[in-house]
């Protein structure tokens, strides 16, 4: 049973799970409405999205079951929107800035003050975030293999795109006119104002039914029940300092290993996650930001939880995160990040993972592939003249758990996105898909078998220029008590007849007719076989 | 002619006989080893076996084999490359926070999926042609296995079938069932599509055995299934298509349910269907909703059903505290086995043990008093978790009820005010064992000022089933720009599939005057992935927009729009006579009072007055509180509440004028 401090028991367990229906149902309906009428694939067809309500602080006080890679990163994009400006009813702010509540440059957040009537602050901020298909930058899709943010895109600090119900046309021209498809962003940005107007309506409509004062206390309320549960999760692993190391194959750049640490100290119901062994940042784009690592903290212990329990403030309250600011892990600017958000972001739960293992076995499983398999393309349509972009992921083999196998072909821990039907991608891309399969034996041996990998094969009907940002091509994904590691990744190009195995990460261009393979890891095994 | 509905449930089969000027109400325990037992008994206890009737089905064959993974030994082939379609799905796990997932059980062994080299490319064009040496290795390779069902196919189907039609060909040779994508569903979405198509073939073979040993057994009756979409269709049609009988039972209730509220004069209502472990509600704006996006058993199902919302809330649904101090209330269910704390057995506690408590449930006249309730085993249960909480019995039994409340009064949010509905402007049509109990609470919190409890609430389903009218689905899928075509074309772009539905429904023994053909677009903004369904008229540009509008808060008339698939609903109209009103023998109100109890709400005692629903008459004015019990269902008529007795026996429930 929970100890109840005095002050925690002036809520009533009924009222609390009503309004905890009522915050997460809003939440959800803003990404329905995010999801159904949006433009760029990857928030339609992949989901690469997050829709969140916060208190008058920026807190969290619910979030759709979206993208864990967003979890840690949504609230620091309201409190730098908070900071930033001074908000009048009917504003929404926009900003994209990785080192000002952004994660990467594609990933474009609007948040809205919610007023109600007799307060002359906002009492609660809704907000969204969503994957633009291209935010500009040096190639198609924005994921370049860059060495700066400048290269990755435009950057948007914190301002307002709506004033007061207004749209700020000259703010949203300026935009406009820095990425490779206006049209499409503009109607994406617009199903974003929608999708927070429908949180801010909904919110307002509560507060009507219930008053502002019993809504702002059952929201706390709400944070201090997730925190109760974290306390509980963390209390059932023993005390201890557990560490773990996992390496990122390279930067894309200079081809040296980059190594993550990580050292868990669990005491009592608190712990302290403490990256400080981490190399410091590189020159690749491969560096997370602190949004990032504390995203993937965030989801691993969430992971820990059994049950549903809404995700907020109070998941974080028990934990204090480490992270030296200019390591891989919390990069400086102007580093490029386009790679963390993606990839860094995987590794980083492969080492929490890791530490954890040696303190909870039985709960923790294998590494899953560890990589999104980025891969983005873009050129002249030749059957109509017009330029096309397109990015998407490739999922990989699942680590298999103290419980069962894990699974095939499917994306894992900090992703979730939908592929794009190869029906669709073929009749608006000049592109074949030759193979979407499994990749036999891609899985490590063990008690419980990793998942496999996929294969993904692509015939380019017309000249293009191809990025790859891709992991797990040099260092496998681990096995844990004794099972064995998941396949590495492969990435072959067939030009001409000529097979030529590609790097993990790189830019280049193919002709009408090239092939490219990518080939996914599978996930580590469990236990021994 | 008399019709006959009879709705294969878990428990019961039902039976509704519409004679002229009479309905006849009739229910025998299913048996579910053989469901055509319960059928043929059901007939000779109403004195009909072996008549020319009409006879309207809901089975739940289809259904039960998916869920239960009891289908035929399937095998799935598609484009070689792509064998593992089933499996990889849309490449999403299925819980985001759980490190150890499990995987949805597929239809397909791995080892059954085969790839055939051909390819068809996006625009028809083909690019590589069937191989046709290859086709014959599988087939004897299918034989090996003792496959007894395929499910084909194959990329870009949708636009050239030519390559699929080889292989039904084929494999119909050999007496092998098939179902061919094309056939099913063609429309564009490879996953979606081998989905739909392999658990129509995962059910196809166990339907036909069903179904040709049911009309053996009828003799003269003509036999009609209940579809999913809301309309029957003749057995011989259901066998080549028993995907469309998967949900056909809450699609009864849905059509019962708008049926009888249509006659009752309101042409616009949310169903609330609450049952023991689940509640089903859906939005009916004049005309029932269909919708392509359901799962079943996690497998996608694009065909056409009727847009029902279902939540984990019913009558059985367990209260309990969690680690964190909130109080849950489902999606667990205690369901018949153990069943609530009440019924003697269970020990956990439920919301009809609260409703128990609350004296909303008369232990007494329970299933017409039939069944033994234990009404203080329940008590007991509540007053130990309420001390707990420093709570009084009553306070956490009204808890309860109102944590259920929330979760059925979100899921009537999500079709309503979600999707741009004033629930205002709808009566809320409850049926289901425990719906009247909760109906009258969630129209005051929703603000709809009307509920109608249904006379024969508890067979529904069947009436709904009786009542329905032979309806069949056709899309295509097109992808135009719709500025790069004129209406004119798109009517042209109809025929085929018109022509199929006129020639369908002429066999379905319909002449033209009662074929009523519906065409829609699915339409969306060029560059958008999910359509909304609109009329195919003229104006279906504006219509669109407004849609739009309405559902995502935005419309942009400035952007191009795309026509992605064309959709022909066509329906054969039965005849069907009006419902009988109910006989007026003059007795008064009091004669129908079983008893008085105490009710309990909002903290406050009140006698309330126990009625029999069988003596009620049209005329009868009964004033809240009061319980209304139905052989198997109950209805609460809280304090401020009214309800008057139509011409139909329909219970007309108000809120009173204040």
């Amino acid at each position: 049973m929970v100890k109840m401090a005095k002050k925690e028991r002036s809520f009533d367990p009924i009222e609390l799970e009503i309004f905890k229906s009522l915050f997460v149902s809003i939440a959800e309906e803003m990404g329905v409405a995010l999801c159904r009428s949006s433009f760029s694939p990857n928030i339609k067809e992949r989901r690469d999205f997050s829709c969140a309500l916060f208190d008058a602080d920026g807190e969290t006080v619910a979030q759709g079951d979206h993208l864990p890679v967003h979890l840690g990163a949504m609230p620091l994009s309201v409190k730098s929107a908070i900071e930033s400006m001074d908000f009048e009813p009917g504003d929404v702010a926009v900003l994209n800035d990785p080192y000002r509540g952004g994660t990467h440059l594609p990933d474009i957040t609007l948040v809205s003050p919610v007023f109600i009537k007799g307060f002359d602050r906002p009492l609660f901020y809704v907000a969204n975030r969503a994957h633009h298909s291209d935010v500009g930058g040096i190639s198609p899709g924005s994921m370049p293999l860059a060495r700066e943010i400048y290269q990755e895109g435009v950057i948007i600090p914190p301002v307002k795109l709506v004033r007061r119900g207004q749209i700020d046309r000259d703010l949203l021209n300026f935009i406009l006119a820095n990425v490779r498809t206006p049209v499409e962003r503009e109607g994406d940005l617009t199903a974003q104002i929608a999708a927070n107007r429908i949180g801010e309506r909904r919110l307002i409509e509560i507060v009507g039914k219930y008053g502002a004062k019993r809504v702002l206390e059952y929201m706390k309320h709400l944070q201090n029940y997730t925190e109760r549960i974290i306390r509980l999760t963390l209390q059932s692993i023993p005390d201890g300092n557990y560490d773990f190391e996992d390496y990122l194959d390279d930067d894309g750049l200079s081809g040296r290993p980059v190594r993550l640490g990580v050292e868990i100290r669990i005491k009592g119901d608190e712990a302290e996650v403490d990256f400080s062994s981490s190399d410091p940042q590189v020159e690749g784009s491969v560096n997370a930001n602190y949004a990032i690592t504390l995203s993937a903290t965030l989801y691993v212990f969430r992971c820990l939880i059994r049950g549903d329990v809404p995700y907020n403030a109070g998941l974080m309250r028990p934990i204090k995160l480490i992270v030296p600011l200019g390591t891989v892990v919390n990069a400086r600017p102007p580093a490029a990040v386009a790679g963390g958000n993606v990839e860094t972001s995987q590794r980083i739960t492969d080492v929490l993972l890791g530490a954890l293992a040696k303190a909870i076995p039985e709960r923790i499983p294998a590494a899953s592939s560890g990589t999104m398999n980025n891969v983005t393309f873009g050129g002249i349509d030749p059957r109509n003249g017009q330029p096309f972009a397109y990015y998407e992921t490739i999922g990989g083999g699942m680590g298999a758990s103290p419980e069962r196998d894990g699974l095939s072909g499917v994306h894992t821990h900090m992703t979730n996105t939908r592929n794009t039907p190869i029906e669709a991608l073929e009749h608006y891309l000049p592109i074949r898909i030759r193979r979407y399969r499994l990749r036999p034996d891609s899985g490590g041996q063990g008690r419980f078998k990793g998942g496999d990998g996929i294969i993904r094969e692509y015939e380019f009907l017309a000249p293009a220029r191809i990025n790859i940002l891709s992991e797990r091509r040099r260092f496998s994904p681990y096995g844990l008590q004794g099972g064995q590691p998941g396949k590495k990744g492969e990435n072959i190009l067939i030009s001409r007849g000529q097979k030529r195995r590609l790097g993990g990460k790189v830019s280049i261009e193919v002709k009408s007719g090239d092939i490219l393979i990518i080939a996914t890891p599978g996930g580590g095994g469990f236990g021994r076989p | 002619m008399i019709r006959l509905g009879i709705d294969t449930g878990g428990t019961f089969t039902d039976f509704v006989l519409m004679e002229p000027g009479q309905l006849r109400v009739h229910k025998v325990l299913s048996t579910p080893a053989n469901p055509a037992l319960a059928i043929i008994q059901g007939l000779k206890e109403l004195g009909v076996f072996g008549q020319e009737i009409d006879l309207i089905h809901g089975s739940t064959v289809a259904t039960n084999a998916l869920l239960e993974r009891r289908g035929a030994r399937l095998a799935f082939i598609t484009t070689s490359g792509f064998e593992d379609l089933l499996t990889i799905g849309r490449q999403t796990r299925r819980e985001l926070y759980n490190l150890m997932v499990e995987e949805r059980r597929p239809l397909v062994d791995r080892e059954f999926s085969f790839g055939l080299p051909e390819r068809i490319g996006y625009d028809g064009k083909i690019i590589r042609p069937l191989d046709a040496s290859a086709l014959e290795q599988l087939v004897k390779q299918l034989k090996q296995h003792r496959i007894e069902s395929v499910a084909v196919c194959f990329l870009h189907s949708y636009v050239r079938a030519d390559h699929e039609r080889k292989v039904g060909q084929r494999l119909a040779q050999e007496n092998i069932h098939v179902s061919l994508s094309s056939d099913i569903l063609p429309e564009y979405r490879e996953f979606e599509r081998a989905s739909t198509t392999a658990i129509n073939a995962y059910v196809a073979p166990l339907m036909e055995r069903y179904l040709r040993h049911l009309e053996q057994e009828l003799g003269e009756a003509k036999l009609k299934i209940m579809q999913s979409n809301g309309g029957c269709l003749s057995a011989k049609a259901a066998r080549e298509k028993p995907v469309t009988t998967i949900l056909s039972g809450p699609a009864g209730g849905v059509v019962g349910a708008s049926a009888i509220a249509f006659q009752a004069g309101f042409r616009r209502l949310i169903s609330f269907d609450m049952g023991g472990t689940s509640t089903d509600v859906s939005l009916c704006d004049g005309a029932i909703m269909t919708t392509t996006e359901t799962e079943i058993s996690h497998l996608p199902l694009k065909i056409p059903v009727i847009d029902i919302h279902s939540v984990g809330s019913g009558g059985g649904s367990i209260a309990y505290l969690d680690e964190g101090g909130a109080l849950r209330v489902g999606p667990r269910s205690a369901g018949a086995e153990p069943g609530p704390i009440c019924y003697g057995k269970g020990q956990e506690i439920t919301v009809t043990d609260a409703n128990l408590v609350l004296g909303r449930l008369e232990p007494k006249h329970f299933l017409g008093g039939q069944m033994k309730l234990f009404p203080e085993r329940s008590f007991d249960a509540i007053e130990k978790l309420a001390d707990q909480l420093k709570l009084k019995a009553e306070e956490l039994a009204e808890g309860i009820v109102r944590v259920a409340d929330a979760t059925m009064e979100r899921a009537i949010r999500v079709i309503s005010v979600e999707r741009g509905y004033d629930p205002r402007d709808f009566a809320l049509v409850s049926f289901g064992g425990a719906g009247g109990m909760h109906a009258c609470n969630l129209a005051e919190r929703l603000r709809i000022p009307l509920v109608l409890v249904p006379k024969n609430a508890g067979v529904l389903s069947a009436l709904g089933m009786l009542l329905s009218d032979v309806v069949k689905d056709y899309s295509r899928s097109v992808l135009l720009k719709a500025e790069a075509i004129s209406f004119n074309e798109i009517n042209e772009l109809f025929k085929p599939l018109l022509d199929q539905a006129i020639k369908d429904l002429t066999k379905e023994g319909f002449s033209r005057q009662k074929i009523r053909l519906l065409r829609y677009l699915d339409t969306r903004y060029v560059g958008q992935s999910y359509e909304l369904t609109v009329p195919a008229s003229s104006k279906f540009r504006r219509d669109f927009d407004r849609l739009h509008l309405r559902r995502y808060n935005y419309a942009d008339e400035s952007r191009p729009v795309e026509i992605v698939n064309l959709r022909v609903k066509a329906i054969g109209l039965t005849d069907k006579p009006p419902l009988p009103k109910l006989e007026k023998k003059g007795k008064s109100l009091s004669s129908a009072m079983l008893d008085e109890r105490v009710m309990i709400f909002d903290g406050q005692k009140y006698k309330a007055k126990i009625y029999n629903r069988q003596l009620l008459e049209p005329g009868h004015f009964l004033a809240g509180p009061a319980v209304i019990m139905d052989y198997e269902s109950t209805a609460v008529l809280p304090p401020n509440w009214q309800a008057q007795v139509d011409a139909y026996g329909h219970l007309i429930m108000r809120m009173k004028r204040k």
